[in-house]
C-alpha cells in the first residue's frame, strides 16, 4: 500500500519538514475553536471571545513569530472556508483583525529587555485586532461616523477578553512546562 | 507579569476611558438648525432638546428639537405642510411654512446638495 502510494505519487509528492506538521496540527486546532466559536452567539456584530487567538499567542511565545503567522493565517483562511464565509465581509474583519495583531506581535518580538509576557501580548493583540477590524469595517463597509460610538464598547470587550486569554495561555504553558519537566 | 505586560495594561486602563470620553460625550454641536422668520435668522443647536417659539406673519409657530431631530409642532396656517415634513436630522434638510413665513434648514459641517438637475 505505501509502496503503491509512493510510485504512484513521486511526481507529486510535496516534502514535508516536520515544522509543517506542527503548523498543521496547531492551526488545526485554532480552527477548531475558531468554528466552535463562531457558532456562540454574540451581544453585539465584532464581540467574539477570540479563543482562537489563544493559540496564536502561545504559538507565538513557543515557536516565534513566522509560525504564528501561518497558524492564524490558515485559521482565518481554512476556518472562514468551513464556515462559509470565505471572502464575506466576515472573512474581511476576521483577516484585517488577523493582519493587526500579526504586526503588533512583529513589534512586540523586537521589544528590547524582557519583552512582553502572555497577559500583555495577548491584550496588545486583541486590541490590534479590534482597531483593525474596526478600521476595515468603517472603511469598507459601514463608512458612518456613528459607528464610532460602538468602539468604546468594543475596545471595552477586546480589553476583557484579552485579558481573560492572556491569563489561559499562562496558564497552558505553565501546565506544558510542568509537563515537559516530568518528561525530563 | 513583567514590565512591559503592566505598561500594556495601564495603556489599556488609560485608553478606555479615553474612548469612552471622547465617543460618548456630546460633541454634536457642529449640526445646528437655521430658522428663518421672515428676514431674521436664528440658529439652534441640535443637541439639546427643547421648544421654541418663533412669531411670523399668521401667528406662532411651534418648533420642537428632540434627539438630534428639529420639527415643527403646531403652526397657524391652513396646510400645515411644515407639520407634514415631520422630522429633520439630516444636514440638508429642509422644512418651510410658506403662509407664516418660517422655515427650519438643518445645517452640518459638510453642507450637502438638496437636489442635482442634469
Amino acid at each position: 500500500m505505501s509502496e503503491h502510494a509512493n510510485n504512484s505519487a513521486d511526481s507529486t509528492t510535496i516534502k514535508t519538514t516536520p515544522d509543517d506538521h506542527l503548523v498543521a496540527w496547531l492551526a488545526a486546532l485554532a480552527i477548531t475553536i475558531h468554528i466552535i466559536e463562531s457558532v456562540l452567539p454574540s451581544p453585539l456584530p465584532g464581540v467574539k471571545p477570540g479563543l482562537a487567538n489563544v493559540i496564536t499567542i502561545a504559538v507565538f511565545i513557543l515557536y516565534g513569530w513566522r509560525t504564528a503567522v501561518w497558524v492564524s493565517m490558515l485559521r482565518v483562511l481554512v476556518g472562514s472556508i468551513l464556515i462559509g464565509t470565505f471572502l464575506s465581509p466576515t472573512f474581511m474583519l476576521s483577516f484585517s483583525g488577523a493582519i493587526a495583531s500579526l504586526a503588533v506581535l512583529w513589534l512586540a518580538s523586537h521589544l528590547p529587555g524582557a519583552g512582553l509576557g502572555p497577559i500583555g501580548l495577548c491584550l496588545v493583540a486583541a486590541m490590534a485586532h479590534m482597531f483593525g477590524q474596526f478600521y476595515t469595517a468603517y472603511l469598507l463597509f459601514i463608512p458612518h461616523d456613528g459607528l464610532f460610538k460602538l468602539l468604546p464598547l468594543l475596545m471595552t470587550a477586546a480589553v476583557i477578553f484579552g485579558i481573560i486569554s492572556g491569563i489561559i495561555v499562562r496558564s497552558m504553558l505553565h501546565h506544558l512546562g510542568k509537563r515537559h519537566g516530568q518528561e525530563k | 507579569m513583567t514590565r512591559a505586560d503592566y505598561c500594556v495594561v495601564l495603556f489599556a486602563a488609560l485608553l478606555l476611558p479615553y474612548l469612552y470620553i471622547t465617543q460618548w460625550t456630546g460633541n454634536e454641536s457642529g449640526i445646528t438648525a437655521s430658522i428663518m422668520s421672515g428676514s431674521s435668522t436664528t440658529q439652534l443647536s441640535l443637541a439639546h432638546d427643547h421648544t421654541v417659539e418663533v412669531a411670523g406673519t399668521l401667528g406662532t409657530s411651534v418648533i420642537k428639537i428632540e434627539g438630534g431631530k428639529i420639527r415643527f409642532v403646531t403652526a397657524p396656517c391652513l396646510g400645515k405642510q411644515c407639520i407634514h415634513s415631520g422630522w429633520l436630522q439630516h444636514a440638508g434638510e429642509f422644512a418651510a411654512c410658506l403662509p407664516n413665513r418660517i422655515s427650519i434648514a438643518v445645517l452640518g459641517e459638510t453642507p450637502r446638495f438638496d437636489s442635482i438637475n442634469f
